[in-house]
């Protein structure tokens, strides 16, 4: 299967330079995505002993592949997506060997008008009520399968319609090579479950001719269809689930509001207390203006988890949603300040009907030449955030505190050499979690302060160094980390880093690898010990076990 | 790995002919603007792919911007800023953009569910294009290292 993948894409490659090379035969772009991951066994940070039998059958080896390729040809467009896993990497959702195209479309976009048939991604606002996106981080596609049409005139209406079958994530994934279920193509499974989806968008300031004023209003709604058990019917399942959702967008001399509603149909909890009604709203101001961004967002979530395949949520497989409810907090990024991060609470619990909350995020850019910003300015950011959990009925009454965060960072150009970073942040997560010796644990609060610095040596030549700390009373303690990051431009880069769970486990996770890049084409290598974890993309968060071992990744676009 | 050694060669020989793609984003208004207009000004242009949490496109980003006035006086060019930032965080990209103080020099455009992102066929950000005035691309890199934009400005400056 393997060879087949590689003799796939080498000859559609082959064939590529010929047709591009003449004018009238359109054009054609591709990106290739390889990564390879080669473990070794560790005592003190192992997988698990199911995962170590696996380990040892697939030897120890393990690829994700992704070719894609699209052709242009005037209005006409035309693409597909290989995916090969021979087997897939710890974490994903694809365990066993396997190839397929994951899409395949061909479209026809006129001035006011398109037409797609095949594989595409759609979302209507902001995909609280419906979203197709790709994630390969999380191993998430739920690219729909069938046909959308979009209609827009003069950027006064917009509407767009589609049909089609939700790729699913892990059970039932559609292509070519898949599961009897599935069938090619999936269509085996269009009797089980479909979507249709409908959005219109009214710009009434373009239609009343204002200038200086923008306001729209935007409404969307989706059918589900889905062959139901009737042990789901009778925990209030229906087979076809209508949701819908209406908007409102303002924009005013660089002052902006928006807000939606979501009604969701009915949403399965879970498999022990039926079906309630999924409802959520969510609200965004600002203000945005020369030097300053100021952003505030609002959200109520109830009962917000549509599963694309109801049927299987005892399972809970990941990438297996069709509405996108991501945590709306900081998004960090250094080592230490990403080690829980939050999963929103949606309403999969009977107790906890869902979540309320709210960021505010502000950014000033103190300008060249004055006091505070000096010779070449200061950047300065704050974001704080808090969410609390929905009592049994969706109240707020007697809801606990989910989730709390503050951040503080401030960016600091010195000298045109020297660039310093730092951040602050305090995260507050009422969670109770599972560690990896099976035991009830606390996350709780942690103190994190990071000090990133900057220093080119030359135009060309710089190196970057990070250290951090984390203080915890939670129940891995205290953490300390650093990172040194030696640079060439354009081509080359090799770093090291360490995180050290000095106040628990004392385990070091280090790592170190190089990269290469060459114009479209990046080389990257690296060796390490990987701690156990989240990785979260929308209401999704897969868990990545623990595992030591090279990797090396190719990322190739043309 | 030969294999991918050999396809990364095919791949080398189509990569001038590829152009920007009709595709509808938002710009800093929420206003639906199709692609294929941002070239339309007839002069080369800088069109950088980047999100909110990827630090070595924000670093980038920020070495072009410091670098615009001296670049300015050298060629006459655009730069784009596409963030592919999702609904998550559209509202922070658009604040953390202008509180850089981008919005003042660059061109800023929102490409939520990653539409533009995935007729370009970046896989990875940061990627930046170069066009030049009659909209052909002329340079990309993906990846940015401190002194990478040095190579993207002699790019443009190729462009005359």
């Amino acid at each position: 299967m393997k060879k087949l993948f590689l003799i796939i894409y080498v000859l559609a490659l082959v064939l590529m330079p010929a047709s591009a090379q003449k004018k009238d035969w359109g054009r054609i772009s591709a990106s290739l995505e390889s990564n390879h991951h080669f473990y070794v066994e560790d005592q003190a940070n192992g997988f698990t002993p199911s995962e170590l039998i696996q380990m040892k059958e697939d030897g120890f080896y393990a690829t994700n592949n992704y070719l894609k390729i699209d052709y242009f040809k005037g209005r006409l467009s035309a693409g597909t997506q290989l995916e090969g896993y021979f087997p897939s990497m710890v974490g994903y959702p694809f365990p066993e060997n396997r190839m397929s195209i994951s899409n395949l479309y061909v479209s026809w976009r006129d001035d006011s008008y398109s037409v797609t048939a095949g594989t595409f991604y759609e979302q209507f606002g902001s995909g609280l009520l419906f979203r197709s996106w790709e994630d390969r981080t999380l191993g998430l596609n739920n690219a729909m399968l069938g046909a959308r049409a979009t209609y827009d005139w003069d950027g006064k209406i917009s509407a767009r319609a589609f049909w089609g079958i939700p790729r699913l994530g892990k059970l039932s994934e559609y292509g070519l090579m898949t599961d009897s279920e599935g069938g090619f193509f999936g269509l085996g499974l269009a009797s089980k479950v479909n979507v249709a989806g409908a959005d219109l968008s009214v710009s009434i300031s373009e239609l009343a001719g204002w200038n200086n004023v923008s306001f729209s209003v935007e409404g969307s709604v989706i059918n589900k269809h889905e062959a139901l058990s009737d042990n789901l019917i009778n925990m209030g399942c229906r087979p076809n689930n209508v949701g819908w959702s209406a908007r409102a967008d303002v924009e005013v001399n660089g002052f902006y509001a928006k807000a939606e509603h979501v009604d969701a149909g009915k949403q399965l909890i879970n498999a022990f207390f039926g079906a309630e009604r999924g409802n959520a709203q969510l609200v965004e101001l600002g203000y945005n203006s020369r030097g300053l961004g100021v952003s505030f967002t609002g959200r109520r979530l109830h009962r917000m988890t549509q599963q694309i395949y109801t049927s299987n949520l005892m399972y809970a497989p990941s990438a297996n949603i069709i509405s996108y409810c991501p945590a709306m907090t900081a998004q960090h990024t250094y080592m230490l300040t990403t080690l829980n991060p939050y999963n929103p609470e949606t309403g999969t619990n009977k107790l906890r009907a869902g979540e309320i909350g709210g960021q505010l995020d502000a950014f000033y850019n103190f300008r060249r030449g004055t006091k505070i910003g000096g010779k070449r300015g200061m950047k300065v950011h704050a974001n704080f955030s808090a969410y609390y959990s929905l009592n049994e009925t969706g109240g707020v009454k007697g809801g606990e505190p989910l989730f709390l965060d503050f951040t503080f960072d401030v960016e600091k150009q010195w000298t045109k050499k020297f660039k310093t970073t730092l951040l602050y942040t305090l995260q507050d997560y009422n969670k109770e979690e599972k560690n990896f010796a099976d035991e009830e644990v606390y996350v709780g609060m942690s103190h994190v302060i990071v000090a990133d610095l900057l220093y080119k040596w030359t135009p060309k030549l710089s190196t970057r160094l990070e250290l951090q700390y984390l203080a915890s009373n939670d129940y891995q303690k205290d953490w300390m980390a650093a990172l040194l990051e030696v640079s060439f431009a354009p081509h080359w880069s090799v770093f090291a880093s360490d995180m050290f769970n000095h106040g628990d486990s004392g385990l070091h996770y280090y790592n170190a690898g190089i990269s290469l890049v060459y114009s479209k084409i990046r080389v990257a290598a690296g060796y390490g010990r990987y701690r156990a974890g989240f990785i979260c993309s929308g209401g999704v968060c897969r868990e990545i076990p623990a595992y030591t071992g090279a990797n090396l990744t190719l990322t190739a676009s043309f | 790995m030969r294999t991918f050694l050999l396809t990364v060669a095919l791949l080398i020989s189509t990569a001038a002919f590829a152009q920007v793609p009709s595709v509808t984003v938002e710009d800093a208004k929420g206003e639906a603007v199709d692609t294929k207009e941002i070239l339309s000004e007839g002069v080369p242009t800088i069109v950088s792919f980047w999100s909110t949490i990827c630090k070595p496109c924000i670093r980038e980003l920020d070495a072009i911007y410091d670098a615009l006035p001296d670049w300015m006086e050298e060629a006459d060019f655009r730069v784009v800023a596409v963030s592919t930032d999702d609904s998550r965080l559209l509202a922070k990209a658009k604040s953390f953009a202008e509180g850089r103080g981008w919005g003042e020099d660059f061109t800023l455009l929102f490409d939520k569910n990653q539409d533009f992102m995935r007729a370009m066929n970046v896989s990875v950000v940061p990627h930046v294009f170069v066009f030049d005035a009659k909209g052909n691309i002329v340079y990309s890199h993906t990846s940015y290292v401190p002194g990478g934009e040095l190579e993207v400005f002699e790019a443009v400056k190729k462009c005359k």
